[in-house]
């Protein structure tokens, strides 16, 4: 039994008024890599405490006694997790799945997944925000980065999209 | 009236309680959408699959119309909403280097989020390279944050910097996406890779 | 395919719709109570008229006085260098014309504290930034800087700095003031600035 994907365009309708809902209720929009970037600072925090205290890119996170994981992004990213799995439940889709293109390996998959992940937030945290802060919401409010990481992103995925082919088609 | 955030100080719970249920709703619509399969994701640079643009554009101009209205019958102060900074090199850069992300790892950080909670193992494998990824660029970051932080140029926005109204630009951006949504349909049939999306 | 059809025609009619429509950056009064109050409480936003006094002496050009008497009480004397914005036209025209500067002091000032006070916290609430008022108004200004008077026999290094910051205020407040009207005026719009130039930060 297949279960369908939601029609793009309802979706879309759906994700914009959450967008919206985020913008009236707390003045900003979504997010995905900062949260990201939170987990590491926390864990960063736990394991090596004094190096984070005296690097100028932790210690911010850590001043006045501040917890990096309690804020408006990190709660948010565990919403996250907790709605598409809500969703895969109500659908079905729950199940562990590598997904790629039958003519490679699950190692090849996986390895690029990991390296996938190495240079999305690398470039998010370059660009204070990936696709859902940077791009989504700064359309949202017209802003110049939002669109110009926007284009940057598509533009180059296009770019590079010929050199991996073989993973997915 | 809006945003509420800026008329009463949220207590913190409340706050956090808030940022919970939205990113639900927000993994939810990723996830009903499809975007927690990587390969559906990929379609969009093949052509075989073009839900991305879609979703993307619907959403954007869904909230961009709502807060415009919002603002127009006074109910939500477009002043205190953030606006993402434009530090020219580091967006153009940072998004060049997350194209290549995208296409690599099939995710990006929020759907990746969405398809891990539901079992996709390349998903979990993503997430930890996040995390990497992060952890890169907190260590070099000392050699990295003349990039990050040059050719400043503040919360510009795209109406002011063309000198138009916001709302003849929504309309411009509206007919740019009317226009993309067709160019999809088009592709999706020429490009068509049944094989794939059957099995999506 | 229905649904996008649907959708793209709902879209641009919406579209047009706001593009006919007359949309500003419309700020509301929105604030915090709290912040409102502690800023109120704060000593800082206050300047006292010696203070106002040396930066009209000193033409120190990052403030920008803004008298809210009425047009007729701004002709027959006003502090040079301000602008007039009358009390009860503040929200008239878009304050951003005067207060939306980022690096400039807004001073109000009026004949006594009731009317500056209020408009320095209408334009806190509306979020604008760096407003202060002139503690006394000019019923304070006539009092110290016009009628100063040197009464006793010694005067500390520190007096006399105010001694004569107010002397030189007083001699330009009325030299400025005294000017035929034709050349009140011309110095006036001379001091006119530009809209434009206030637009904040990125070209």
């Amino acid at each position: 039994m297949k279960n369908r994907y939601m029609n793009p365009y309802l979706a879309g309708t759906m994700l914009g008024i959450v967008l919206l809902l985020a913008m009236f209720i707390s003045g900003r929009g979504l997010g995905a890599s900062g949260g990201i970037k939170y987990c590491v600072v926390s864990i960063v925090g736990a394991i090596d405490r004094p190096h984070a205290e005296s690097s100028p890119y932790y210690s911010k996170y850590f001043e006045d006694g501040k917890k990096p994981l309690k804020n408006w992004l990190s709660l948010e990213i565990l919403g996250l997790v907790a709605g598409g799995f809500i969703s895969g439940a109500i659908s079905k889709r729950l199940k562990f799945k590598i997904e790629k293109s039958p003519k490679i390996s699950n190692t090849r998959r996986l390895i690029f997944a990991f390296l996938g992940g190495v240079f999305f937030v690398y470039g998010g945290q370059l660009a204070r925000g990936c696709t859902s802060g940077a791009a989504l919401s700064g359309m949202a409010v017209l802003s110049v980065a939002g669109f110009v990481t926007m284009m940057a992103i598509f533009g180059s995925a296009y770019l590079f999209a010929w050199f991996f082919r073989n993973n997915w088609i | 009236m809006g945003p509420i955030s800026s008329l009463t100080v949220f207590p913190e719970w409340l706050d956090l309680l808030i940022a919970f249920l939205i990113g639900t709703g927000f993994g939810f619509s990723l996830e009903q959408a499809g975007f927690s399969s990587s390969r559906k994701l990929a379609g969009m640079f093949y052509g075989y699959d073009t839900t991305v643009i879609k979703v993307f554009f619907t959403a954007a101009i869904v909230a961009l119309i709502g807060s415009q209205l919002l603002s127009y019958f006074g109910l939500l102060d477009l002043t205190k909403v953030f606006v993402n900074e434009y530090y020219v090199a580091a967006s153009i850069v940072g998004g060049v280097i997350m194209g290549a992300g995208f296409i690599m790892g099939g995710f990006c950080p929020g759907t990746g989020l969405s398809a891990m909670s539901i079992g996709k193992i390349d998903a979990m494998v993503f997430f930890i390279g996040g995390l990497t990824g992060a952890f890169l660029f907190a260590e070099t970051y000392p050699m990295i944050q003349n990039l990050a932080n040059g050719y400043y140029r503040g919360p510009v926005k795209i109406n002011e910097a063309l000198g138009i109204s916001p709302g003849l630009f929504t309309l411009l951006l509206i007919v740019a996406a009317v226009f993309m949504f067709w160019l999809s349909e088009a592709a999706e049939k020429r490009f068509a890779r049944p094989d794939i999306t059957e099995e999506l | 395919m229905n649904i996008r059809e649907k959708l793209s025609a709902l879209l641009v009619v919406i579209g047009l719709i706001l593009a006919l429509l007359p949309l500003s950056g419309n700020r509301s009064l929105i604030v915090k109570p709290q912040k409102l109050l502690s800023e109120a409480l704060d000593q800082n936003t206050f300047f006292t008229v010696d203070q106002v006094a040396r930066f009209v002496v000193s033409e120190d050009s990052t403030i920008l006085l803004i008298d809210l008497r009425s047009p007729e009480e701004f002709k027959s004397f006003n502090i040079p260098g301000s602008v007039n914005v009358p009390y009860n036209q503040l929200l008239d025209k878009d304050p951003s014309t005067f207060l939306g500067a980022e690096n400039m002091k807004n001073i109000f000032y009026s004949n006594g504290d009731f009317d500056s006070n209020f408009a320095a916290v209408i334009a806190a609430g509306l979020g604008y930034k760096n407003n202060y008022v002139m503690k006394g108004g000019l019923n304070e200004w006539f009092t110290t800087v016009m009628n100063s008077e040197f009464k006793g026999e010694k005067i500390t290094a520190r007096e006399n700095t105010l001694f004569e910051t107010r002397t030189r205020a007083k001699k330009l407040f009325t030299d400025m003031n005294s000017l035929p009207d034709s050349l009140k005026i011309k110095f006036l719009k001379a001091k006119h600035f530009d809209p434009k130039k206030l637009d904040g930060g990125c070209e």
